[in-house]
Formats: structure tokens, sequence, C-alpha cells
């Protein structure tokens, strides 16, 4: 403890000098918006970088369950494929081109989470594009760079989605309390539905960003406040968002046309 | 003791004011001539080195309240500072600092030479940091190194007239 106040005697001047300097620099990053921008595209890149290569080293070791996961899929799309053309004379205009992209960072424990994918500007992504996996929805692109983007995550409490209960079709709108990363409630639905425990919840079309009939979970749990025409649904997801690696990027091929038809209303 | 603080506190008020009120509204060649800098130029030799630091940031922060650049001048001010010692080392040989008391002191039995040399490191040095952060980018540099020069050259100018008038008699 001495010898520690007496190096702060000794230092008392070069001590003081660094402590203003470091003043003055995070005045220069926090206050000016051209040298914020700049420092936060230096760490960004660099941050981004050093997350892509921790993520390919653990992914050689995940191989196997990629791989089983990525058979499962096969084997569901497969189905999906016969069913259609078994079925549906009718095959209806595809609007959404899917991009996969892989998961390089990944948060779930703030309320605001964002999530970071090895797709960018480079490969077509946009903001206010949709990403999904296969078992649902997992955010929307915010923020996108030469090669990396960043979403809002499906658990961001800013975050609402357009979701509809495949039995009854009724639409509401899906937000996340910030609670349980595995349940996310589901407002305005209302009090006529006949809802059940264990409905699937799904995509609702009214959104530009996502198309119908995603699955994104079931019902666990659900009230009716008082003196309310809503239920409040607590959801169990599907997708686990804290172990996701395989994700798809959702572009809209007509987003553009709708927003511009949508904004001569205005 | 308390004279030579108060004359320190007289000094700082009097040239950012100047700096503030006048210098900051001429435009020579697109620059303004950064006049602040004397303060540090003409600070006392033998002054406590935290309370000097702390006079340069405080300078550097009204300064940057008054050119919306928050912390750059303030950053290349304490860079500056902390420079200062080695250039006046340099341009006027083994200097002993803690003899002198007086600022006219080393301005008067000093040659012309040694104290161009002294004024153009400090300001060329000075300049070069603040436009650099300034810029933040090397595609720039054309651009920084021109500013740097037409900046260095008006504000030494002026700056050694302005020594010459207050700063040569009875100053510390």
């Amino acid at each position: 403890m001495r010898k520690i106040i007496d190096f702060l005697i000794k230092n008392v001047h070069s001590l003081t000098f660094i402590i203003l300097i470091l003043f003055s620099i995070t005045q220069i990053i926090n206050k000016n918006y051209y040298h914020n921008s700049k420092f936060n595209f230096f760490s960004n890149s660099l941050v981004n970088s050093i997350n892509q290569s921790k993520q390919s080293f653990n992914e050689y070791f995940e191989l196997k369950k990629i791989n089983e996961s990525l058979i499962s899929e096969n084997n569901f799309l497969r189905n999906k494929y016969s069913e259609n053309i078994e079925i549906d004379s009718f095959v209806p205009i595809n609007n959404y081109l899917f991009e996969s992209a892989k998961v390089i960072s990944n948060n779930i424990k703030f309320s605001k989470n964002f999530i970071t994918i090895n797709k960018g500007k480079k490969d077509g992504v946009e903001i206010d594009d949709g990403v999904v996996s296969k078992n649902g929805v997992i955010g929307i692109v915010n923020n996108t760079s030469e090669k990396f983007s960043t979403l809002i995550s499906i658990l961001n409490t800013d975050l609402i989605i357009n979701a509809k209960i495949k039995r009854t079709n009724h639409f509401g709108s899906l937000n996340w309390d910030a609670n349980d990363t595995q349940l996310l409630t589901l407002y305005d639905i209302p009090k006529n539905a006949k809802i059940k425990i264990n409905d699937t919840i799904e995509t609702g079309g009214m959104s530009s960003i996502f198309p119908e009939d995603i699955p994104l979970g079931i019902i666990e749990n659900f009230i009716l406040p008082t003196a309310s025409n809503y239920y409040e649904i607590s959801i169990r997801l599907f997708e686990d968002i804290g172990s996701i690696q395989n994700v798809y990027v959702v572009k809209n091929k007509f987003r553009n046309e709708i927003n511009e038809l949508e904004k001569n209303n205005e | 003791m308390s004279n030579i603080n108060l004359l320190v506190f007289l000094r700082f008020m009097f040239i950012i004011s100047s700096q503030i009120l006048i210098f900051n509204n001429i435009l020579v060649l697109g620059v303004s001539p950064n006049i602040y800098l004397i303060f540090l130029i003409i600070f006392p030799l033998n002054y406590n080195k935290s309370i000097m630091y702390f006079y340069m940031f405080f300078a550097g922060i009204v300064l940057d309240l008054f050119s919306n650049t928050y912390g750059i001048i303030t950053f290349s001010l304490l860079i500056s500072s902390l420079l200062r010692i080695y250039f006046l080392k340099f341009s006027f040989g083994h200097f002993d600092a803690s003899k002198v008391r007086k600022t006219a002191d080393y301005i008067r039995e000093t040659s012309l030479y040694q104290k161009l040399t002294f004024l153009i490191l400090m300001f060329f040095s000075h300049q070069l940091i603040l436009y650099s952060v300034e810029a933040f980018s090397i595609e720039k540099f054309a651009w920084i190194v021109k500013k740097t020069l037409l900046s260095t050259i008006i504000s030494i100018i002026l700056s050694y007239i302005f020594i010459l008038i207050f700063f040569n008699k009875n100053a510390r």
C-alpha cells in the first residue's frame, strides 16, 4: 500500500497527463459523429474477424450435429416438395429469396440483443431484410457492412413481429418481455378467438419482411386480463435462439415496390 | 507566489478570450490563426506540471466548446504541453529551466533564430496534431499538410507580434 502511494506521489504529473488525455480522447470519440463512426468501423471489423475465426474453430467440433440437422431439414423439404406436387395444382408465386448465412456472434443476456451474421452488402443483404432459421424467426437486419450484418434479435424488446394462430387464423403482435429466452408474448388476439394450449403460432403475412406460415412456437399459457378484450398469450419458441448457427436471410423481391405503393397513400 | 498564480490566471483569461472573440473570426487564406498556443509557449517554466496540464486542459475545453470540435484542441494542446520541454532544450541548447523566472528573460537573452526555431517547432507540431486528429484519415494527407503549413506561418507571424507587444517587458 505504501509503495502504491509512493508510486502515485512520484508520478503524479504523468498520471494527471494520462487521465486528462484519456478524457479528451473519449470526448473526441463520443461527441464527434465522424470520429465515432470511424472508430466503430475499426473496432467492429476487428471484433468481427476474431468472432469469425472463433466460430469456425467451434464449428469443426459440431460438424456431426450440423450434419444431422441438415439431413432432417432435407427430409422435411423433400416431403413438403412431394406433397406440393401431389396436392397443389396451383403453385403460388414465390416472392422471397433465401440466402444462407452463419451466425458469428450472438447474445441473449440483455434486454435489447443483437446478432451478427457473416453476410453483408456484398452478398445483397439490405437493411430491413428478415432472418429466419428452419424453426422460426431470428430477427431483422438493422445494419450492414461489406461482409457482415447485424440483426435485431427476436429476443429484443424493441422488435414486434406480426404473428397468427395457425388453427383459427387470428392475427396478433409478438413481442419479448425480457424474462425468459424461450417465452414470448402474443398480444392483440381478440377474446372471441377459441384458442387452446399447444396451438401452433406462425408468422402472419401482414408485413413485407417475413413470408407467411413460418412456424414460431406453441401456446404455453394464456390469460384474459380483467376489463380487456384481448388475450395475453405466452408462446414457447421452437427455436433455441442461444444456440442457432445456420440461418437464412429472407429478401422480399417486391418490397421496394410495396413500400413505394404504400408511401403513395400517405 | 500568489502573484504568479494570479498572473497565469489573468493570462489565461486574456489569451483565451482574445482567441475566442477576435482570432476565431479572422480567416486568412482559409485558416484562422491559433493564437492560444502563446499561453503554452510563455507558461512559467518552473510552475507545477500537473497544474499546467489542468490549465491546458481547461483552455482546450473552452476553445473546443466555442469552435464545436469536441476534444480535438484539448488533445493537441495536452500533447504540445508534453513536447514543449523537449523543444525548449532543442532550440535553446542546455537550458536550465529552474533558474529562469521571467518570460522576458528568455525572449531578450536568446537570438532571433532560436526564438523562431522554438516557435516553428511548437506551432508546426501543434497544428499537425490538430489537423491530423480532425481529418482522421490518411487519404487527406495533402490537405493536412497544406492546412498545417498555412496556419503555422500565419499563426507564427501574428503571435510573434502578440508576444512582443504584450509579454516583452513586464511579464514574468
